[in-house]
């Protein structure tokens, strides 16, 4: 009985050993059989595909924290060749809803390229639009009958991120745009692209679930905080708009910016687009210098440039504001007559005068005094003829002709003094003259407050530029500046607030002539005097009402300043004071 | 000491017993079952574990795209946010409820001891921890067989 039990269990120990012998054999023969490569050149190509990562672009804030640039999702609309059932259905939908050709889209669908089994129909579609075709195509799957597909089948919708603008044409000049190839032109996107963009990452992704954790993560494109205030800029805007048509200015702008560290508040101009619609760019501006004039534009600045001539009078020694000369309305120099801008003579003036009076042989007189060296060598200084590092795409560097240059005379010398034959851009006017609010020490003008990554905050420490002069002069010329609107009694002063600035009205050379029709009218100002928190820059271009500055520019600087103070929260000088004897 | 005279017999029997062929075999066919058992246990936890770091892994796979998609969500509802929020529309907002634009005359400025007027915002967020390979533990991405290489490879270096 022993005996059979052993010879049972020996036989169905030797079964088994065959049965396993048998798996292993066959499992052998498996893998060595030559379906066996085309299995595993077959499982490799599958093992891993090419992906590309895109980052997030970063987003763009105000200096409060109110978005100017974000994401919106907008959808690719394919067709899977593989499962379409009715062409001329889907040809119908895309082309009712999107505004297509009918022809043209069935002509794609039943021709489509060789080897392709996928084609696009549509891209950057609006999510409305994409979520009625979706729906449209869900309820034609429920209607079909039992069996069969609807018509729409076949129809893919992928989502993906596209540039949004919120704020629409606001701040427009500042932000620049991206194009749908995520390409940054102009402004922030231009000049911080790469950073806004993020590195794209193009990797052999694992289609194995045991190695998801190889699965690389793109970081996000960086998020920019800026120095502008969007109800300032919204404000500025405003103001500039109306005062186009109050004074019958052709163009203009307004700028906005903090003397003391640079930080730029709002930067208005005449031409501006909805940066959602950004392919409109070629009917809105006539060249790439109109998108955003403030740093990109150079003109004769006229009588605004007679700050630095007087800076770098007072600066040298050359004169004091007491000193006094005679104006006898006109001065020769380089042979050629330089008038005042009413040919008039003002008799004994002193420095304060000169300004107040604006008064171009006085200007002549200290640049003649100064001589080239001196002169040229402080307007270098204040950066004339250089960029000044403004954080936007595009700037340009304006021209300061000096001795030496073959279309430099003598005459410019007298010219030059009073903003004559010499080009800037407002921000280098703006940037020179910063000195003068800023005890001595210019600013770089700047948009960027503060970029976010990884969670964390980082604040662009402040830069300053050149010291083209002295904290005493600087201080001395702020008061001439100050006295002479008030001694004028300018249209630029400002209720409950202490303001210096100068007007700078500029004939326009027509056909190389002067006309004296036609001006470019501006006025820099900044205030409170005694502690400078805003600067503001007005330039309107062929004003019609008036061609003088003090009665065009001037008042729109009131007005912007009035809306400033409110806006940046800046009591009157005698609350100020008050809080400061506290 | 007296030895009792029936021991050399049980002697004989426990040897007898020791050597029977069917308690060899026995003991033959003993060790192969837990050698069988042990395989069998190590291939169902392998088994075990392989599958559920597949399933883990397939829901790594989908939660980075929820989490790709929800981002792309969140940054568009944020813009959306940001139009109905906009200047032009909250002036407008505004206007329509009767407000204007404050005058500079009809300010009054008062003063809050200890108020600091804030400077500009902060955008940063301390919260945002980031989960990535460096900072999953072993544990979770590491199958068996990596786990012995891995243990295979220490004792070396330690040896």
């Amino acid at each position: 009985m022993r005996q059979q039990y052993g010879r049972r269990s020996q036989v169905l120990a030797g079964a088994l050993a065959l049965f396993a012998l048998a798996i292993i054999v066959q499992m052998t023969r498996i893998q060595n059989s030559p379906e066996a490569d085309i299995f595993r050149q077959q499982s490799e190509a599958y093992a891993y595909e090419y992906r590309t990562f895109y980052p997030n672009r970063g987003e763009i804030y105000d200096r409060k924290g109110r978005l100017l640039a974000g994401e919106q999702i907008v959808y690719e609309i394919g067709l899977d060749l593989n499962i379409m059932t009715d062409p001329h259905a889907i040809s119908f939908a895309v082309a009712d809803t999107l505004g297509m050709d009918y022809d043209s889209l069935m002509e794609v669908i039943q021709n489509p390229p060789e080897g392709l089994s996928y084609i696009i129909l549509a891209d950057y579609v609006d999510a409305q639009q994409a979520l009625y075709l979706q729906e449209l195509k869900k309820a034609l799957n429920e209607e079909a009958p039992e069996g069969s597909v609807g018509g729409l089948t076949g129809l893919q919708f992928k989502s993906h991120p596209q540039r949004s603008y919120p704020e629409n044409a606001l701040a427009s000049n500042i932000l620049g745009f991206v194009s749908r190839e995520g390409v940054g032109y102009f402004g922030v996107e231009e000049k911080y692209d790469s950073l806004l963009a993020g590195n794209p990452v193009t990797v052999l992704v694992p289609t194995d679930p045991n190695k998801a954790f190889e699965i690389p993560r793109a970081p996000d494109g960086t998020t920019l905080i800026l120095t502008i205030d969007r109800d300032l800029q919204a404000a500025a805007e405003d103001i500039l708009d109306s005062s186009l048509g109050e004074y019958g200015a052709q163009d203009g702008l307004i700028a906005i910016m903090n003397p003391r560290s640079g930080e730029i508040y709002a930067l208005a101009v005449s031409h501006r687009m909805n940066l959602n619609k950004f392919w409109n760019y070629g009917a809105i501006y006539p060249n790439s210098t109109y998108f955003n004039p403030a740093i990109s534009m150079s003109y004769e600045p006229g009588s605004v440039f007679k700050v630095l001539t007087m800076a770098a009078a007072l600066d040298s020694g050359t004169v004091t504001p007491e000193t006094t000369y005679l104006d006898t309305g006109s001065i020769l120099v380089g042979g050629v007559t330089v008038q005042n801008w009413d040919r008039n003579p003002w008799g004994v003036q002193n420095m304060i005068g000169c300004l107040q009076h604006s008064l171009n042989v006085c200007m002549v007189t200290l640049s003649t005094q100064m001589g080239t060296g001196t002169f040229y060598d402080y307007m270098d200084a204040f950066g004339m003829g250089h960029l000044t590092g403004v954080d936007m795409a595009w700037e340009a560097p304006g021209r300061l002709k000096v001795p030496g240059d073959a279309d430099w005379y003598p005459v410019d010398l007298g010219t030059n003094a009073f903003g004559q034959g010499v080009a800037v851009t407002p921000i280098q006017m703006m940037a020179a003259v910063s000195a003068v609010a800023n005890n001595g020490r210019m600013v770089i003008p700047h948009v960027l407050y503060a970029m976010v990554r990884d969670g964390r905050q980082h604040e662009v420490p402040e830069q300053f530029g050149a010291t083209p002069i002295s904290e005493q002069t600087a201080a001395t010329l702020n008061e001439m500046l100050a006295i002479s609107l008030e001694q004028e009694s300018s249209l630029a002063l400002v209720p409950g607030y202490r303001v210096a600035g100068k007007t700078g009205t500029a004939q326009i050379p027509v056909n190389g002539i002067y006309d004296g029709s036609q001006t470019n009218a501006s006025f820099i100002g900044w205030g409170p005097v005694d502690d400078p928190q805003f600067m503001i820059y007005v330039w309107l271009e062929r004003p019609t009402t008036s061609p003088w500055s003090s009665e065009t520019a001037a008042p729109v600087f009131s007005e912007m300043a009035q809306r400033a103070v409110i806006l940046l929260d800046i009591p009157p000088d005698s609350i100020r004071h008050q809080l400061a004897s506290r | 000491m007296n030895i009792p005279n029936h021991l050399p017999n049980v002697t004989h029997l426990i040897h007898a017993y020791r050597v029977a062929p069917w308690r060899v075999q026995r003991q033959w066919i003993g060790n192969a079952l837990l050698l069988v058992v042990v395989f069998a246990m190590v291939a169902a936890l392998y088994l075990n574990v392989t599958s559920r770091t597949a399933i883990a892994g397939r829901e790594i796979q989908d939660l980075t795209d929820a989490i790709a998609i929800s981002r792309q969500v969140s940054s568009d509802m944020q813009t959306q946010l940001a139009g109905l929020t906009s200047a032009a529309s909250m002036e407008a907002r505004a206007r329509e409820m009767g407000y204007r634009p404050v005058e500079p005359d009809e300010l009054e400025y008062l003063v809050v001891p200890g108020y600091v007027a804030p400077k500009a915002v902060d955008l940063s967020s301390s919260a945002e921890t980031q989960l990535n390979v460096l900072t999953i533990p072993p544990e979770y991405n590491q199958s068996l067989l990596d786990w012995m290489d891995d243990r295979l490879v220490s004792a070396r270096r330690f040896q």
